[in-house]
């Protein structure tokens, strides 16, 4: 799998190349600033873009500019965004091209290289990866009692909140120590009692929890 | 029937004297000549000592304006009186001179007394004079008129008996009672200044005020400027310290020039009037002058504290992007690190495995302890996205539905940005914590030079604007110059208004 990296700390920089080239993953360029991801990402077209959000010159913004920029011009390429920290909104705006070959999350997740790697080939593959603050942000917010997530059982949320992570039935088996069956099952009930329609096997169906979580 | 009128005339003296001094002596010496004067002609043993009433008045004259005889000389003048009065009583001079040489030695040490208050006179300062000076005058022409018609020189036909005696004494009670009249008028005059200038603080109103006081409409104030070295009215044009007809009163106090008052020269015969007019003016300026300085130092505290605010803020922004840039990245590298080389232990080393792991638990621990550190100097998603950003992730959080209309101006200050924000994310989590609310809507928005950033909820409303969070926001908005209004009445919802300045 084919990397493009986005980082100005240095340090930052050389410990993710090293990382994710330990990983077996091929890291075509690491830059600074969002203007020589874009230029890198048009030349190589890797199949996955791992951009900072704060990067020169403003440290605003603008990693979160170039990764939306780099999903409306370059379908083909993954785009997996970090940050010191992570926002609703920000996953919304992600969100907006729909969940393909998309991810948001928080920079401290490099740290568990197996879950980051896989979060990494997940979004290079197409898939997706939601940081987990980001879906219990989500979920909090619907913690009113009337709320129709409160239908849902306890496992069932947890599978609800691992869906919409981005993480395939498989992993969620693994996760929750259950068969890969079972899982299955979850999510056929979680989309009916939720009353959505994408189909529960589909690789759209984070985007339909996600909206759903943010309506 | 002169008489009459005499004593009237000292007796009224002594009614309004005994009024303004109760304890002098003018009032009680005034009604004994008068009285004196009264029975004269009525028989009684005062009849025994006819040139009493002289000596009295001699000690009246003597006794003004305070009711006290000052000098030593004066006392022995006075004593003097009294001795001619018995003496020419006890000891009776025959024939036609000594019948009349009481009268002419009355008319002597009146004489000599009516000298030495003349020279008192000369000496006392303005005011006093100009109490003193009806009475003395009077005095005098009653002592030429007294001398001229004496009957020594006009044996035949006296002019005493014309009553020239009556008409020249009735000048001492009439010029007393003139005097103490004019007071009253300029005092009250000075009285209608004063209150004229308590609702007056404007250097036009003051001017107008002294005018009309004065009765001179013509009357120019100037108060000094030590900048120009020079005197300016009201529109600030150099006034001219005279001209034709013009005179110029010069206000000082405590040695330094405060104003000038150019007016008509008739009223230099009112001197404690134009005093008490000119000390009216000087506090009035220095009042005036005192408000503006006490403006000009609120409108600098205003200034430094917006400064402050601004430095603060600043130097908060600073602050997070520093912990950001520097701290929390390098922070970062180190767990990361330690998972590189958790991976690189060869199978089997299950102790340094664990404490790897414990490591780099630790600093992610430090990283978090951190983030939220940063995030409580400065609200990152501000330095990421601005106020519009940061207040739509504000209401993507929250767990009831927000309408959101954002509309800013193209440069906004980072403190009111920051205030801005703080007043919505305070109000919301309100809403969600207390108000049980089905929605709520914000709207931040430009009305003229405020920023106008309002949070309505549907709740159950009764929010208490002084619970810490809002009075926060309270103090917060008025340090950035702005207001603060939480409006929730019980059952009706709430709604926190905030109007920043801006533009």
């Amino acid at each position: 799998m084919r990397v493009v990296l986005a980082e100005d700390n240095v340090l930052l920089r050389e410990g993710l190349v090293r990382l994710l080239a330990e990983a077996g993953l091929e890291v075509l360029s690491g830059v600074e600033d969002a203007t020589a991801l874009l230029a890198d990402v048009g030349r190589h077209r890797p199949d996955v873009a791992i951009v900072d959000i704060r990067l020169p010159p403003t440290r605003t913004d603008e990693g979160l500019r170039a990764a939306r920029e780099i999903r409306r011009r370059h379908p083909g390429t993954g785009v997996l965004v970090l940050s010191q920290y992570v926002r609703v909104s920000y996953t919304v705006e992600l969100l907006d091209g729909g969940a393909n070959g998309v991810g948001y999350l928080l920079k401290d997740r490099v740290t568990n290289i197996a879950e980051f790697t896989e979060s990494v080939r997940r979004v290079g593959g197409g898939g997706s990866a939601f940081d987990p603050v980001v879906i219990n942000q989500l979920v909090q917010r619907r913690a009113g009692d009337d709320d129709p997530l409160h239908v849902l059982s306890e496992r069932e949320r947890a599978v609800l909140a691992l869906m919409a992570e981005g993480r395939t039935n498989q992993a969620i088996a693994e996760r929750l120590a259950i068969a890969e069956r079972t899982v299955e099952k979850h999510c056929t009930s979680i989309f009916t009692k939720l009353g959505l329609t994408a189909s529960p096997d589909d690789h759209r169906r984070v985007l339909a929890v996600l909206r759903y979580l943010n309506a | 029937m002169s008489d009459l009128v005499l004593a009237a005339g000292f007796l009224a003296m002594a009614a309004v004297a005994w009024r303004r001094h109760p304890r002098g002596r003018v009032g009680p010496l005034a009604a004994v000549v008068g009285v004196l004067v009264l029975l004269e002609p009525v028989p009684g043993p005062w009849q025994l000592l006819p040139l009493a009433w002289t000596a009295v008045l001699i000690h009246l004259v003597a006794a003004l304006p305070s009711g006290k005889v000052g000098a030593p000389a004066v006392r022995v003048a006075v004593a003097l009186g009294y001795v001619n009065a018995i003496l020419s009583a006890a000891l009776p001079l025959p024939g036609p001179v000594g019948k009349e040489a009481g009268t002419l030695g009355a008319l002597l040490v009146g004489a000599v007394v009516t000298g030495m208050q003349w020279m008192r006179w000369q000496r006392t300062s303005v005011p006093g004079r100009r109490s003193l000076t009806p009475v003395l005058a009077a005095t005098m022409v009653m002592l030429v008129v007294l001398f001229t018609a004496n009957p020594l020189w006009t044996p035949e036909e006296s002019l005493l008996d014309l009553g020239a005696l009556e008409g020249g004494l009735v000048a001492v009670p009439v010029a007393y009672l003139a005097a103490e009249l004019r007071r009253r008028i300029e005092r009250g005059a000075v009285a209608d200044l004063v209150v004229q200038l308590g609702s007056a603080p404007e250097p036009a109103g003051l001017q107008a005020a002294l005018a009309k006081a004065l009765h001179d409409p013509t009357l120019t104030l100037g108060h000094w400027s030590p900048e120009s070295g020079q005197y300016l009215d009201a529109g600030g044009r150099p006034v001219a310290s005279a001209g034709a007809g013009r005179v110029a009163t010069r206000v000082d106090r405590g040695g330094e020039p405060v104003a000038l008052l150019v007016h008509d020269p008739a009223l230099l015969d009112e001197p404690r009037l134009i005093e008490a007019a000119c000390t009216a003016a000087a506090l009035a300026l220095q009042n005036e002058r005192l408000t503006a300085d006490l403006r000009a130092r609120l409108a600098q505290l205003a200034e430094s504290r917006r400064h402050v605010v601004q430095a603060a803020e600043a130097e908060r922004r600073r602050l997070e992007r520093d912990l950001h840039d520097g701290v929390q990245q390098r922070l970062l590298a180190i767990p990361m690190t330690l998972s590189v080389a958790e991976s690189a232990l060869a199978p089997g080393a299950e102790r340094a495995r664990a404490l790897i792991a414990e490591a780099k638990d630790q600093s992610l621990a430090v990283l978090d302890e951190l983030r939220a550190l940063s995030q409580g100097i400065h609200p990152t998603i501000l330095t990421e996205r601005g106020l519009e950003g940061a207040v739509l992730e504000l209401t993507a959080v929250a767990p009831v539905p927000v309408r959101v209309a954002v509309e800013l101006p193209d440069a906004l200050s980072a403190e009111i940005e920051t205030t801005a924000y703080y007043v919505v994310a305070e109000a919301l989590a309100n809403t969600t914590k207390h108000a049980d609310a089905t929605g709520a809507e914000v709207r931040v928005a430009q009305e003229g030079e405020r920023l106008v950033v309002e949070i309505v909820d549907d709740g159950r409303g009764g929010a208490d604007p002084d619970g810490s969070g809002l009075r926060g926001l309270a103090v917060r908005a008025v340090d950035n110059g702005g207001t603060l209004q939480v409006t929730s009445p019980p059952g009706r919802g709430t709604v926190v208004r905030a109007e920043l300045p801006c533009g």
